[in-house]
């Protein structure tokens, strides 16, 4: 029984967040919240967290980016302190230099396959050679560290204090079981499967800070009752999401937030975000990117 | 069309929201949002959009027949929601005076500079921290958030100062706390005031409990009391959340003032439950009769000793798991003996007695559980429970507020010659 008030972006946050306030357009914001995400995810399991850790740092790195622009932090570090901090909520704390250590090894990864895709680009031939990725550890007292701790450090704090201390974050998972028994759908394990892995892949994206947990979760039902073919009744008067107290209109949206993250995207899209996790790439960006004849505004 | 779709909207809207008009006009402002993801359903895909807008159609020609039920208490509408608010500054607060220095951090009494409310300022100590925010003032921050009730002192907010080690709980000033108050007032509490003060214990540790947070440091001095009769239950420094199984990932046996700590804890077992904050409520119980603590020991084998003597060594009758503690192989236990609360508490009923009795149960598993201990006859047996606005008050030490002398004689009236002698020379 969760009845707990979690908050939620207000209107004006969500009309104009931080971020595209600073030139960033709104496609590329959602496509930074997604790649920060999916570095959290990622560090979570080479970690072996706990997924309800994984899932509140990535809630709560979503409610920032409202409150937050990202050319004053980087996803890279935010997202580090979302895990720091979301690991200690959920009661299984991880230690920071095995954070710090995880983040490292995939930072290094992306920029190596960012570099792989530059210069493979620019030779615009295929014949160019491949090189494997090698990972080199940082040295334990060397610089890399401690500049990497205090950065996460420093984040942890301002999620804390931009999100004034109200960590209140509800996990959509038991609503899931619940609506999916009600529906009579449990025995179905595809249903199960499918709908279990639209709520995590929903984690991406910014729904968990914009709508309630039953609406996500109906979404995620919808998505993939129509994936499977499954009928529900549909028809005014008999609409199954009222069951639950959602918007049709809530529930198309949260779709289309999660149907966006499945889209086709082109290499350069990939090496651009790939470019900007750490504040100084999304700055640079923004120098590159100013609109001509911006002084008038 | 279009022209058929544009009012079917709004008397939709209205026809589900005109029972509250409060949130009809939340509903109004939420309008753009509703517009935005409308064209953004659009742009996705043009067919729900068209189910969509025949269901807007259809109930605007039943409104008179069909009427959605209101949300379900489990779904609170989306404009209940708080919004994503970033911590005030301290400066919104105005110094008073310090009121004690705990364990881990100050507490000063402030004044909201907005409001006028007066508030209980803790700084947080965060300047040896090795390991960014410490998890306990993490604990404490977010169990006062979910733990909010009646009988549990409010947090109004976190503010932070200008660095970023200065962090403050915001709470509502309560003027007592039960320990001084005990120590100082002149004639104990009576049963119709110790009944009322146990319910209102036992009704914030039941909500607690239900939403899964452990206080484990129940005591009289961390249970605050105003000059209404209330009593708040403060300081959530070792409250953790647990789980069910419990004690999954361990818990310490570093928890709870001593002369309140239950003996699983002494003996050292790590799947302790909410068990533990009930032998706690069962100590601050006698501690009300009794006007002192019941187990004033030194050390954990005196206050297992006196436990011992009290209610009579552990059986295997009264506590089965008692061989499977990690210390119970260490202790030896006293030769059997029943026993001795009636001689301990002899102008109670035995109704009384008989809640002592489970709230100091050894079987945690047998142990009375807040929400039934509520319900025991001791509370629905003559004296009633006071009601709370029939206590009388008491002078605050938190406020620096003294206890007037009985026969203070009135002041001499210098302050008035003194005033006539400044506006004597006024031209």
């Amino acid at each position: 029984m969760s009845t707990s008030l979690y908050p939620l972006a207000s209107l004006p946050q969500i009309e104009k967040t931080p971020s595209r306030e600073d030139g960033i357009p709104d496609g590329l914001e959602e496509e930074l919240r997604a790649y920060g995400c999916k570095l959290i995810h990622e560090a979570g399991i080479l970690l072996k967290q706990n997924q309800v850790a994984v899932a509140t740092a990535q809630i709560l790195f979503q409610r920032f980016w409202f409150v937050t622009s990202m050319k004053q932090f980087g996803i890279g570090d935010i997202g580090m302190g979302a895990l720091y901090l979301a690991s200690k909520l959920e009661e299984c704390p991880i230690r920071i230099r095995d954070l710090i250590n995880i983040y490292d090894l995939l930072l290094q990864r992306k920029a190596h396959i960012r570099a792989q895709a530059m210069a493979s680009r620019l030779a615009s031939t295929s014949a160019h050679p491949r090189t494997e990725f090698k990972y080199t550890p940082m040295s334990y007292f060397g610089n890399t560290f401690y500049e990497l701790k205090d950065a996460l450090v420093v984040a942890e704090m301002q999620i804390l204090k931009r999100l004034g201390f109200n960590l209140t974050v509800v996990l959509p998972y038991n609503t899931l079981v619940n609506y999916l028994r009600v529906l009579g759908l449990t025995s179905r394990e595809d249903v199960c499967t499918k709908a279990w892995g639209y709520l995590n892949d929903a984690l991406q994206t910014p729904v968990y800070a914009l709508y309630s947990v039953p609406t996500i979760v109906c979404a995620a039902i919808l998505l993939t009752t129509r994936h499977l073919g499954i009928g529900l009744p549909s028809a005014p008067e008999n609409c199954w999401w009222e069951l639950f107290d959602a918007e049709w209109e809530d529930l198309w949206n949260v779709c289309g937030y999660i149907m966006r993250l499945y889209r086709e995207r082109t290499s350069e899209d990939h090496t651009r975000v790939m470019g900007m996790v750490a504040k100084k790439g999304v700055r640079q960006w923004l120098e590159e990117h100013r609109p001509a004849g911006g002084e008038g505004h | 069309m279009s022209d058929s779709a544009g009012p079917s909207t709004p008397s939709r809207k209205r026809s589900r929201w005109d029972i509250e008009d409060e949130e009809a006009q939340l509903e109004q402002a939420q309008q753009p949002v509703k517009r935005r993801s409308k064209t953004k359903s659009a742009k996705t895909s043009p067919a729900p959009e068209q189910t969509r807008s025949s269901a807007a159609v259809e109930p605007q020609r039943t409104t008179a027949v069909y009427k959605r039920p209101p949300h379900s208490i489990f779904v609170p509408p989306r404009t209940l929601h708080p919004p994503l608010m970033p911590s005030r500054s301290v400066y919104c607060y105005e110094r008073l005076n310090s009121i004690e220095e705990g364990s881990y951090g100050v507490v000063f009494r402030a004044r909201d500079k907005e409001t006028g409310d007066i508030v209980a300022l803790k700084k947080l100590k965060l300047d040896e921290e090795k390991n960014g925010f410490p998890i306990t003032a993490l604990r404490e921050i977010n169990s006062l958030m979910v733990c909010k009730h009646e009988n549990v002192v409010g947090i109004r907010e976190v503010v932070v100062g200008d660095t970023l080690t200065q962090v403050f709980i915001v709470m509502d000033f309560i003027e007592h706390d039960l320990k001084t108050l005990l120590t100082t007032m002149p004639a104990p509490f009576l049963q119709s005031e110790i009944k009322t003060l146990m319910m209102q214990l036992l009704s914030a540790v039941a909500h607690c409990h239900e939403r899964w947070i452990l206080h484990r440091d129940l005591k009289t001095s961390n249970l605050l009391m105003n000059n209404r009769g209330t009593i708040k239950v403060a300081d959530f420094g070792l409250a953790r959340r647990y789980g069910d199984p419990v004690g999954v990932g361990g818990l310490t046996q570093l928890v709870v003032t001593l002369w309140y700590r239950a003996p699983e804890i002494l003996l050292g077992g790590s799947t302790y439950s909410t068990a533990i904050d009930m032998w706690s409520v069962g100590c601050i119980f006698a501690e009300l009769l009794l006007k002192e603590p019941l187990f004033q020991a030194k050390g954990e084998i005196e206050l297992l000793s006196m436990i011992f003597k009290l209610l009579g060594p552990p059986t295997t009758h009264s506590w089965p798991d008692y061989h499977t503690l990690p210390l119970a192989k260490s202790i030896t236990l006293p030769p059997p003996q029943p026993p001795q609360l009636r001689q301990k508490f002899q102008y109670i009923t035995a109704a009384g007695i008989d809640l002592m009795s489970r709230l100091l149960t050894y079987d945690p598993e047998m142990r009375i559980s807040a929400v039934d201990a509520l319900k025991h006859p001791y509370f629905s047996e003559s004296p009633l429970p006071k009601h709370p606005d029939l206590f009388s008050s008491f002078p605050s030490a938190a406020a620096g507020e003294k206890r007037r002398k009985p026969y203070e004689s009135p002041p001499a009236p210098v302050r008035a010659a003194d005033y006539n002698l400044l506006t004597d020379f006024d031209p």
